[in-house]
Parts: C-alpha cells; sequence; structure tokens
C-alpha cells in the first residue's frame, strides 16, 4: 500500500479543480506516472471510493473530493 | 494574574442541512438541540467578557497536506482565514455561510509557542494554515451574531497515523494553564470533535458508533477523573471512533481537576453529538 500516493493524489483531486478536470475528462492520463499499485490505479479508474479507502486513503479525503465523495 | 474563564467541548458539524441529508428528522432535531445547548454555552462564555479563545481541534486535511502533518501546531499571526473549497460537499460545505476571516490573539498565540518550546514540546507553527469546519462551526455557533473574540487556533493531529497521545495532549493542555495563568488575560478555551463517529476511518463503518464507550469517557470527565483518560491508548481511540477525543484531552489537560457537566448528549448513527461544559472555580 502506498499510503502517500494514494493521499497526495486524493488530495490534489480534493483542492486542484483543474486537476480534477482532467481527471474526470481522462482518468488514465491524468494518473499516467504517478507511483500507483495496479490495485491503487484501477480503484481510481473506478471512482470506487469505498476500495480506495481499503487501499489506505483517508476517510475525510473519500468522503469530500467534489463530484466523487462517497457520503 | 490571567484565568482560564470557560471551558467547553462540542461536536464540531454543526449543521442541521448535512444531518438531515445524513440521518433525517432526527438528525436534524438532534443537531438543532446540540446547536441551541451550543449557543447558551456561548451567552455563558460572552458574559465572562474574554480577551481571547483557544480553540483545539483537528484539521480534516484540508489545512496541512502530506508535505507535512503537525503533531501539534499553534496558528500564529494575527488573522485566520476560513478554509475556501470549491463545490464543497459533505462537511465542507458547512462553512459556506460563515465569515471569511478572524481575528487571532497573537500574543497568546506566541507565548504558547515559545514557552511551549522551551518547556519540551516541540510544537509546529503556521502563519498560513485556514481552519475548517472543526474550529468555525462550533465559533459561530457560540457567537451568533455577536463579535467573536481573538481566537488561538491549535491543531491536534487526530486522524494521521502516527497521533501524539492522550498522554501528550494532555499535558501539552497543562502547559497552556500554565501560559494563561502566567499571562494578563481571560480566556476561554474550547475542544471540537467527537464523540464517537467512524470507527478505523473506515467507509463500510460510517453509520456506526460506540455509545458505550461513550458514557465511559462521560462518566470520567463529569467525575473528575482524568487519569483513567490519559492513559486511554491510541488504538483504543481509532477502534471506537473516537480519534477526536484527543483535541479534548488537551482541554481536560488545562482545567484538570475541573468536573464536567455534560450540557447535550444525542445518539445518531452517525455520530452522538455532544455538548460539555467544566465547572471551574
Amino acid at each position: 500500500m502506498s499510503r502517500y500516493a494514494v493521499n497526495s493524489l486524493l488530495y490534489r483531486l480534493k483542492k486542484d479543480q483543474a486537476f480534477r478536470a482532467r481527471f474526470e475528462a481522462d482518468a488514465r492520463a491524468a494518473l499516467a506516472g504517478l507511483d500507483l499499485t495496479d490495485a491503487e490505479r484501477a480503484a481510481f479508474l473506478a471512482r470506487d471510493m469505498r476500495k480506495i479507502n481499503e487501499l489506505g486513503g483517508y476517510l475525510h479525503l473519500v468522503m469530500s473530493v467534489p463530484g466523487l465523495a462517497a457520503h | 494574574m490571567g484565568k482560564i474563564v470557560f471551558a467547553g467541548a462540542m461536536s464540531h458539524v454543526l449543521d442541521p442541512d448535512y444531518y438531515q441529508r445524513a440521518c433525517g428528522d432526527d438528525g436534524r432535531r438532534k443537531v438543532t438541540a446540540c446547536m441551541a445547548e451550543i449557543a447558551r454555552m456561548g451567552e455563558r462564555f460572552t458574559a465572562t467578557r474574554p480577551d481571547a479563545l483557544i480553540v483545539v481541534a483537528d484539521d480534516h486535511l484540508n489545512a496541512f497536506s502530506f508535505n507535512a502533518v503537525p503533531a501539534l501546531c499553534v496558528r500564529i499571526g494575527r488573522t485566520v482565514p476560513r478554509m475556501k473549497q470549491d463545490h464543497a460537499e459533505a462537511f465542507d460545505a458547512v462553512l459556506e455561510h460563515m465569515p471569511d476571516e478572524y481575528p487571532l490573539h497573537e500574543d497568546l498565540a506566541n507565548q504558547i509557542l515559545e514557552k511551549g518550546i522551551a518547556a519540551g514540546f516541540d510544537l509546529a507553527m503556521s502563519w498560513e494554515a485556514p481552519v475548517d469546519h472543526a474550529f468555525l462551526s462550533p465559533v459561530n455557533t457560540m457567537h451568533g451574531t455577536r463579535p467573536i473574540p481573538p481566537l488561538v487556533p491549535i491543531w491536534v493531529n487526530s486522524f494521521v497515523a502516527p497521533q501524539p497521545t492522550p498522554t501528550r495532549c494532555f499535558d501539552f493542555g497543562r502547559h497552556i494553564a500554565r501560559v494563561v495563568t502566567a499571562g494578563p488575560w481571560k480566556v476561554g478555551i474550547i475542544a471540537t470533535g467527537g464523540l464517537s463517529h467512524f470507527p478505523e476511518l473506515s467507509l463500510p463503518r460510517v453509520g456506526e458508533t460506540d455509545t458505550v464507550f461513550d458514557r465511559k469517557l462521560i462518566h470520567w470527565m463529569e467525575a473528575g477523573e482524568h487519569e483513567p483518560l490519559r492513559n486511554l491508548g491510541v488504538d483504543e481511540l481509532h477502534k471506537t471512533g473516537e480519534h477526536e477525543f484527543l483535541n479534548w484531552m488537551v482541554l481536560l489537560g488545562a482545567v484538570t481537576p475541573a468536573r464536567a457537566q455534560v450540557r447535550y448528549f444525542g445518539e445518531l448513527p452517525r455520530i452522538n453529538l455532544a455538548a460539555v461544559e467544566w465547572s471551574l472555580s
């Protein structure tokens, strides 16, 4: 589990509106080059916040990224 | 000689619409009742004609990114802005109607920081970090339309393991009390968050609480029995969803051995809401 990689990505998705728009337009391209495991990358591509939380993504981030948040 | 003139602790998502969405009519009713008690606590605080309000709370990965997560951090400077979040969701949306900027009590904050470092607390400091709902929801609910006194925001890392221990938080609270006593100011202190919610910070467990553990904490606070609270383990807080009780531990250190009086306790599926005030001599 790469706790830093998962959470820094969640943080960027929350705080960086332009990056979030890139992710929404083409998630695979937005994630290219990031140091994620295959399981982490798959979870983000699937917008699977439950899986992202299970992989180490902090709860308050997975509950508050605009447009992607789990409630 | 300075004095702590008010001490209270309370839940910090104080928004009827949030709880309506999360818990239905019961959520709205209970948070409205809790907010009414917190507003009355605010009236008693204002009646002390305070010089400053120390707010001990946690960051929800808003103020601090993953370049640094301080265990304990004192906000210094002259003003603090509220957090801004585009397209805010959930607890972030609670902030949207609140004022943008708040005055800080620069002297008191600097003394807590400087004397803390001298006393062996390796405190972080920030001139720029904004404050989120954990600070501003209680502060605004307490004050309504009345002026808010200068704040001293203090962050405790409640969520990103490894957190500071309950003992360390309590001892830091004792340091705060020494600084206040040595100064000339009348100071209020509040701790925010809790009580039990989000056990293990696990999304599938959102909706669970540990009321038995809450009642144990409340019993010890009401009795002024602080030693069992100092001896709590961070793992125990994690499992029971009491992460934010670390903020309360700082307050307990500042007011020990004062006894708590529960102003409100209400069970909801998502969180147990609470408002507690300490009887100060």
